[in-house]
């Protein structure tokens, strides 16, 4: 197998002076390609911050990172570009745009990258479709429930083809029937496109359903 | 999905129209306040400019005819009839006197001007009605008895044949003349000099200024200089008469607005800029979404551009609406120039387009995952 995603002495710093926090403290990691790959660890140990890092949305102190075999140069490179057609990102919160209905909310990740419009709205339709979305094209986040917006947040991170899949906590705003409901798409998605997939979770349930399982704890990594 | 901004502002239609709201005061209410000191310029030089008179003279210590207390005896008449370098015989006596008048039950303010029919001073026809009955001598004579009356402003809804009461007297309204407010909408009241005298001045045969034509082959300035150099009494030129007046009725009195009217640029600047400013600092939790799906900065700053251009294009255009629907029903003459009007229009476009941009480009060099964690 191949590394999609590789991170060496990746480190993170917040704060200045003795208010520093050490999110990520120089952290060597591999994800291969098509894997499904669960990063677990108590609040606070540095999931989301390496996810992250990983997915160019953050930009690490320290270290390298390499994905689908591209040096990444966060300080000198437009991110946008790798983050619009090689990153799929699904947050915490879903984040979807309030003032845009559903269907739009996956449009506009289609736009950013020069998506013909007609084809654009398509592909949306299609990937809602699929998420179980047809009948709730039109409806804005506040009138989705959460199981829905993330699933939007899913269609949306699928709408540009990615090579990887970040999701962070997506089961968390969730009940125990929508979060299965949630890792069978998940599941039935990477079938459908071997997408590499990352998800950070503290829910143990869900690690049956990973290929691997990177345990965090203070920052570092304690096992793969 | 080129609506994209215009979905976000329709979302946030409140905030957008406060926003622009903030705007259109501002600029409305500078240019309120400069538009009432253009009017007050304007109407301090109107009367003084349609008297046609080169060179104004007033008694020796005055400081100007219409700055301090002047009152000059009319035998100076003949000597200005035949001085050099004025007009032979174009002196005119002049009283001009602020009054309270009481029309219709009411006190009001006005101005009176005594001058002689038909020479400087004031109107030669009125635009409605007739002009006061001149008095025969050029001195007050008790077998001259002229009648008690005025022709008033146009724009004091008096009807002819109206009378109004001036002093303990009775005067006549017999004519109209075409509008030529004093300095903050005082009407003016024409009438023969003598009865200004009667009136205002204890019957004395004195005037508060004289004016005179200077001769064509004379600058204006060089015969208001000669007078000026006779003890008993000071010349000015129209410029120097325009000046004074302007110095003593607008820019003296309207310090204090003219203080707040600089301090309500700063303050609108400052205002108009925090408030973009704000408004896009708000987004930033979009900008961070929008750029973690891939936006680029360009993508995220076109989308932010177009809604502060949009926003502050509407609110300085209402702006200027706003001043000129005001200016127009202001109990005042506000006069509100069209170059000052695209002057502020732009100055306040930019402030807003500028803070925008700060804000925008603030927003969107920091990490997504910063910015729509609201931590920036």
């Amino acid at each position: 197998m191949t590394a999609i995603i590789e991170g060496t002495g990746l480190t993170k710093r917040f704060g200045t002076g003795e208010a520093t926090v050490l999110a990520v403290d120089a952290v060597d990691v591999q994800i291969e390609e098509s894997e499904l790959v669960m990063i677990m660890g108590d609040s606070g140990c540095g999931k989301t911050t390496l996810i992250s890092l990983l997915g160019c949305i953050l930009t690490p102190d320290d270290g390298e990172l390499r994905i689908d075999g591209e040096a990444i140069d966060p300080v000198s490179e437009d991110l946008s570009v790798i983050r619009r057609e090689k990153i799929g990102f699904v947050f915490q919160l879903f984040h979807l745009l309030p003032y845009l209905t559903a269907l739009e909310n996956v449009m506009v990740a289609m736009d950013i990258a020069k998506t013909n419009t007609r084809e654009a709205e398509s592909r949306a339709i299609e990937l809602l479709t699929q998420v179980g979305l047809v009948d709730r094209l039109h409806h804005r986040p506040a009138q989705l429930s959460g199981g829905e917006k993330q699933r939007v947040s899913f269609a949306r991170a699928l709408a540009n083809r990615p090579k990887i899949i970040f999701a962070d906590e997506p089961t968390a705003n969730l009940d125990s029937r929508q979060s299965d409901n949630l890792m069978h798409l998940i599941q039935e998605l990477r079938r459908e496109y071997q997408t590499t997939i990352a998800i950070v979770t503290h829910h143990e349930g869900l690690k049956a359903n990973a290929d691997r399982v990177i345990q965090m704890k203070d920052g570092r990594i304690l096992n793969t | 999905m080129k609506t994209l901004f215009l979905k976000d502002m329709r979302y946030r239609q409140a905030r957008v129209v406060l926003t622009a709201l903030g705007i259109t005061v501002l600029i409305s209410l500078i240019l309120l306040l400069g538009g009432i000191m253009n009017g007050m310029r304007i109407q301090a030089r109107q009367y003084v400019e349609s008297t046609g008179a080169d060179v104004w003279i007033s008694a020796e210590g005055s400081g100007g005819a219409f700055i301090g207390f002047s009152m000059v005896v009319e035998e100076y008449m003949a000597f200005l009839n035949s001085a050099p370098g004025l007009t032979a015989d174009s002196a005119s006596p002049l009283v001009f006197a602020q009054a309270r008048p009481t029309v219709r039950g009411k006190s009001t303010k006005a101005i009176v001007v005594g001058y002689k029919l038909g020479q400087l001073g004031g109107p030669k026809q009125a635009v409605d009605g007739r002009m006061f009955t001149r008095s025969n001598f050029e001195d007050y004579r008790p077998e001259d008895p002229v009648p008690y009356e005025v022709v008033v402003d146009e724009k004091m809804g008096l009807e002819i044949g109206e009378q109004i009461t001036l002093g303990n007297e009775k005067v006549r309204v017999v004519g109209k003349a075409k509008s030529l407010m004093f300095v903050l909408d005082t009407p003016l009241l024409f009438m023969d000099v003598r009865i200004a005298q009667k009136l205002l001045l204890g019957n004395t045969p004195h005037v508060n200024m004289m004016i005179a034509k200077a001769s064509k082959n004379e600058q204006p300035v060089r015969a208001a200089a000669d007078l000026d150099a006779l003890e008993t009494i000071e010349a000015r030129t129209l410029k120097q008469t325009l000046g004074d007046i302007i110095a003593y009725y607008v820019d003296e009195p309207m310090k204090a607005v003219q203080f707040l009217r600089v301090m309500l640029w700063l303050a609108a600047g400052i205002l108009v800029g925090m408030i973009t400013y704000v408004t896009m600092l708000e987004k930033t939790q979009e900008i961070g979404v929008l750029k973690a799906i891939g936006a680029a900065n360009s993508y995220v700053m076109g989308l932010l551009l177009k809604q502060v251009v949009l926003i502050s294009g509407v609110g300085v255009i209402l702006g200027l609406i706003l001043a000129y629907i005001f200016a127009a029903a202001a109990p005042i003459f506000v006069a509100i120039h069209l170059v000052e009007s695209i002057i502020v229009a732009c100055i306040s476009f930019i402030v807003c387009c500028g803070s925008g941009y700060m804000a925008a480009r603030k927003a969107i060099t920091v990490d997504p995952m910063i910015a729509f964690r609201g931590e920036i």
